[in-house]
């Protein structure tokens, strides 16, 4: 399943990137300036890019936003797949049960994605704004940058937390939607109030507790990719390094559900 | 409390006596007059009100053999009157909503009284001018008097002036937040009297500077008695009056073109002495006097007195402020001339006084954040510009609102040289939520000059360097041309001229030019004047044009040079046809001869701007045996072809080898490999496509 996810994103990234490659290669693969970009960031390069191509970049952003919501719409349809298969967890995967689920489970993600969307709406456009709101109140006389610093801080961790929160609800309610065989939605959103609202404590802690294995990771991916070597082979090590953290982040996409619909058998059915 | 007025009045009398006798003596001495104007200033700041009232002793000399008949002032604080000054009319120009002030956040000044020294009243002529085009007739920064009768030549006039001020809240780099200060521009100033040509006194813009003649400044300034106060110049005494609970410190400077000072009561005060013996060098002294070809005794440096104020909440990055103001007052002062007064004052603004970074005659504020990293060269960078500019804008004092360049571009160019010199390489800045991410992890490192490129070539479309500060396409437009374009073009001028010649020019510059006002045909002049060589096409083509300069390579190619053509050939009077197969029959015995390969090289200028006078285009030919073949082109046609024959291939062709032409917008065409090879591409395309791969998975987290 895994090998699924990740060629699926590898894929997409790579439409996305290819106009940028064939760019690039025709300007740099014959230029000396190209021994300079294996190198690393460098500003006269960098410079260069930007001027050369300040006149594509809208182009180049609208190109890049299509397979993005197209990829965002995919991933609606292969939730149903990675929490079937979680679900069914002796059976052995294979495209057949896995494309099975996600087609089977569509419809009813697709509804929730909606309902969800409404959630981040509220969210982003009402929730967030309110602590903004609060926070400036706090920071309006401030007196050192101190104040500024610290209380941007605390709202960014409270956006996060917060962010957690919907996506940890609306996980609960694509796994329950699973677990349950369920095509009721909107019975499984207000039902999941109920359960959210009785083990919160406890499934947040474990929503975050997956978080902080994904920040773990990215963490370790950093701190290897500074210690590889640059130029030559090691482009390929690199390459292949890359590939292992994107990998780790399906991994973790997994965990997620896998951990929300075991603490759900645990609590609730 | 009498008494300490009379001696308060007495040491005053004293300074201004002294001061006169200065004056005197210099003139006696046949030194050359430098301030045109004297002032007198008694200031008072209300903390509560967020007022200023103030008395203004003024004299003008007229040194011009003009008959003077009226006097424009400057009133730049009624740039924040209202909405119709020009400076928020031209915000909103820019960027539609413009400058938003706040309610009771607007600041202005009323001149309540003028008058001569005799007595006669100048207010009724008072009117406010407004003559930069496009007009703004609503704004009040410009105010004229006129005079009962002219000033002649080699007089003065001396006038009294009151005026009451109304201190803005944080706009452009002046003003107050809660209880911190920075007060610039804030006093009625003369603008600058051109022989033949009036006064030269522009509006307040929202993308200029300034421009002030040099003048003799006294200010006492009084305070609450808990407030720190730096100003320029010297402070000369501290007079407290228990009563009111204030203080009045008075501030006291020859030959400087503006005065700004700072009040907060949170402001740590440090002094340190920058002793030239012991910063520099007699190996310094002597490499550099070689260079400029001067005796060192010309080069030898003065000690200054080095003030920083600096809140509370940096007082950790006392000695990283100190560190960088000694780098900066050595070797701007090495390189261009002593530093000439006793003094320097470093600030550090208070918070959202939105005061940081700017200049002043012999203070200026520099910036920094509670969380740095040592990596990152701030506030070094901002420390070494805004103390640079003390000798570009504050002694060669040109015309900011007209040639801003020779400051910002000329002082931007040689913190980039300060910086380079003494710290090298700085990391580039990463911040999140302020915290600087260089902490943590590693960013790439750059010279100044590669950051101020990548400015200068994406800019060049819009105006050309030498346009009027306030008539630029926009904000962004005036910096990239002013600052980024111009250096650029100075360091693009180095390499041409050679690293000693530059350094001659800009010493030749400074010093000629100091306390005057030099304009740009000036240092061109320089130029010509050093190299010995006319560069008026370099200016001309980069400063005064919008062309983009652009050189390149469109062709490589390396074949087998046939031994024979293909055709009918005159051979012993008969016609003789040479067919493929006999040409490669002729190929074939190539053991008997050694192969011979062509190699073509088509040089372009992809630009609109073209090298001339002396300096060509080089072009250089690498070859797959290690050797080399160098040729120069003109640069003047749009191509030009080269074609070499050696026994080998070629490997790759470039123009400029050397990167003199650092203004070249695009160096990536500038060099042909015969075969591509992808390492670099590949491993860009890989970390895009990485980038891409994690933006599209978190893109998911809201499925």
């Amino acid at each position: 399943m895994l090998i699924y996810l990740w060629l699926i994103n590898f894929l997409f990234s790579l439409v996305i990137i290819t106009p940028v490659y064939f760019l690039i290669n025709r300007d740099y693969s014959r230029s000396l300036m190209g021994n300079r970009l294996l190198q690393g960031i460098d500003l006269l390069w960098l410079g260069d890019i930007i001027y050369k191509y300040q006149d594509i970049l809208p182009a180049l952003t609208g190109w890049m936003l299509f397979p993005a919501i197209l990829f965002l719409a995919l991933y609606v349809f292969l939730n149903g797949g990675i929490i079937g298969r979680v679900i069914a967890e002796d059976e052995k995967t294979n495209p057949s049960n896995f494309f099975g689920d996600c087609g089977k489970y569509f419809f009813r993600f697709l509804r929730v994605f909606l309902i969800s969307a409404v959630g981040y709406i509220i969210l982003f456009g009402v929730i967030f704004k309110f602590f903004s709101a609060l926070f400036n109140l706090w920071t309006k006389n401030a007196s050192t940058e101190w104040t500024v610093t610290i209380a941007s801080n605390l709202l960014f961790l409270i956006q996060i937390l917060l962010f957690s929160i919907v996506g940890m609800f609306f996980d609960y309610v694509k796994v329950r939607l699973v677990a349950e065989d369920s095509r009721k939605t909107l019975k499984a959103t207000i039902a999941n109030f109920s359960f959210i609202g009785k083990k919160f404590f406890k499934a947040w802690a474990l929503y975050l507790l997956v978080g902080i294995i994904s920040i773990l990771l990215g963490i370790v991916f950093v701190g290897v990719s500074n210690i590889l070597p640059k130029g030559g082979t090691s482009l390929i090590v690199l390459f292949i390094w890359q590939q292992i953290y994107i990998f780790s982040k399906m991994w973790v996409k997994v965990l997620f559900f896998s951990t929300e619909y075991n603490f759900l058998r645990v609590h609730k059915i | 409390m009498k008494i300490k007025k009379t001696a308060f009045a007495s040491v005053l009398f004293l300074l201004g006596f002294l001061n006169w006798v200065s004056l005197f003596a210099q003139q006696a001495l046949g030194q050359e007059k430098i301030s045109n104007i004297r002032y007198e200033i008694w200031v008072e700041l209300d903390d509560q009100k967020k007022m200023l009232s103030g008395e203004e002793d003024l004299t003008w000399f007229n040194r011009t053999q003009d008959e003077v008949q009226d006097m424009l002032f400057h009133l730049y604080y009624n740039a924040f009157k209202n909405e119709n000054s020009t400076a928020l009319q031209e915000a909103k120009e820019e960027t539609l909503f413009g400058i938003r002030v706040k309610e009771g956040a607007w600041g202005w000044i009323d001149v309540t009284k003028i008058e001569l020294a005799d007595g006669r009243d100048l207010k009724p002529t008072m009117e406010f001018v407004t003559k930069d085009e496009p007009i703004h007739p609503g704004d009040q920064t410009v105010m004229r008097v006129r005079f009962p009768e002219s000033v002649k030549p080699g007089q003065e006039v001396r006038l009294k002036l009151k005026f009451q001020s109304k201190i803005p809240k944080t706009i452009l780099r002046s003003g107050y937040y809660q209880n911190s200060y920075f007060i610039a521009q804030w006093f009625p100033k003369p603008g600058v009297y051109e022989e033949g040509k009036g006064w030269n006194c522009h509006e307040y813009h929202l993308n200029s500077e300034f421009f002030a003649d040099f003048a003799d400044f006294v200010v006492h300034i009084t305070v609450p008695s808990n407030f720190v106060v730096g100003a320029s110049g010297k402070q000369i005494i501290a007079e407290p009056e228990e009563k009111k609970k204030t203080v009045t410190y008075t501030f006291e400077q020859t030959n400087i073109h503006d005065f700004a000072w700072t009040a907060d009561p949170d402001f740590i005060k440090v002094e340190r002495d920058f002793i030239a013996d012991q910063e520099v060098s007699p190996k310094e002294y002597e490499e550099v006097a070689q260079k400029l070809g001067l005796p060192q005794d010309e080069v030898k440096l003065h000690n200054v007195k080095m003030i920083l104020l600096i809140e509370r909440e940096h007082k950790g990055q006392i000695e990283r402020h100190f560190k960088a103001l000694r780098a900066a007052i050595k070797y701007y002062s090495l390189w261009y001339g002593p530093y000439p007064y006793e003094t320097v004052t470093m600030v550090d603004p208070p918070f959202r006084t939105g005061s940081g970074g700017m200049e002043y005659p012999t203070l200026f504020t520099a910036g920094t954040s509670v969380l740095t990293s040592k990596n990152v060269l701030s506030p070094e960078g901002v420390i070494i510009h805004e103390f640079g500019h003390g000798f570009w804008y504050g002694l060669c004092a040109n015309n900011e609102f007209e040639e801003a360049w020779l400051d910002e571009g000329i002082n931007t160019y040689s913190t980039g040289k300060v910086q380079a010199k003494a710290y090298g390489q700085g990391e580039m800045s990463m911040r999140f939520k302020r915290i600087p991410l260089n902490r943590f992890f590693s960013f790439p490192r750059y010279y100044d000059y590669e950051q101020d490129r990548a400015a200068a070539i994406s800019i060049v479309k819009y105006d050309p360097i030498m346009t009027e500060s306030w008539k630029f396409f926009n904000r962004m437009s005036y910096a990239a041309n002013v600052y980024m374009r111009a250096s650029t073009c100075l360091n693009t001028l180095e390499k041409l001229v050679g690293e000693d010649a530059m350094l001659r020019i800009m010493r030749t510059f400074h010093t000629r030019f100091r306390f005057k006002h030099p304009r740009s045909q000036d240092f061109i002049n320089v130029v010509h004047e050093i190299t010995g060589k006319s560069f008026n096409w370099f200016f001309d083509q980069l400063f005064f044009n919008t062309l983009n300069f652009d050189y390149g390579i469109s062709l490589l190619r390396s074949y087998e040079k046939p031994k024979h053509g293909r055709g009918i050939f005159d051979v012993n009077g008969k016609k003789e046809e040479w067919t493929d197969r006999k040409v490669t029959g002729l190929k074939e015995k190539k053991s008997e001869k050694k192969e011979v390969y062509v190699t073509e090289v088509r040089v372009r200028r992809f630009g609109e701007a073209r090298v001339g006078g002396e300096a060509k285009i080089k072009v250089k030919v690498v070859f797959a045996d290690g050797s080399e073949e160098v040729r120069s082109w003109d640069g003047q046609s749009r191509w030009a072809n080269f074609t070499f024959e050696k026994p080998v291939k070629a490997k790759q062709a470039e123009v400029d080898p050397d990167r003199i032409w650092i203004i070249d917008s695009n160096f990536a065409n500038n060099s042909l490999k015969l075969e591509p090879s992808r390492g670099g591409v590949f491993r860009l395309a890989t970390k895009f496509l990485f980038w891409v791969q994690n933006c599209l998975q978190l893109f998911s987290t809201l499925s």
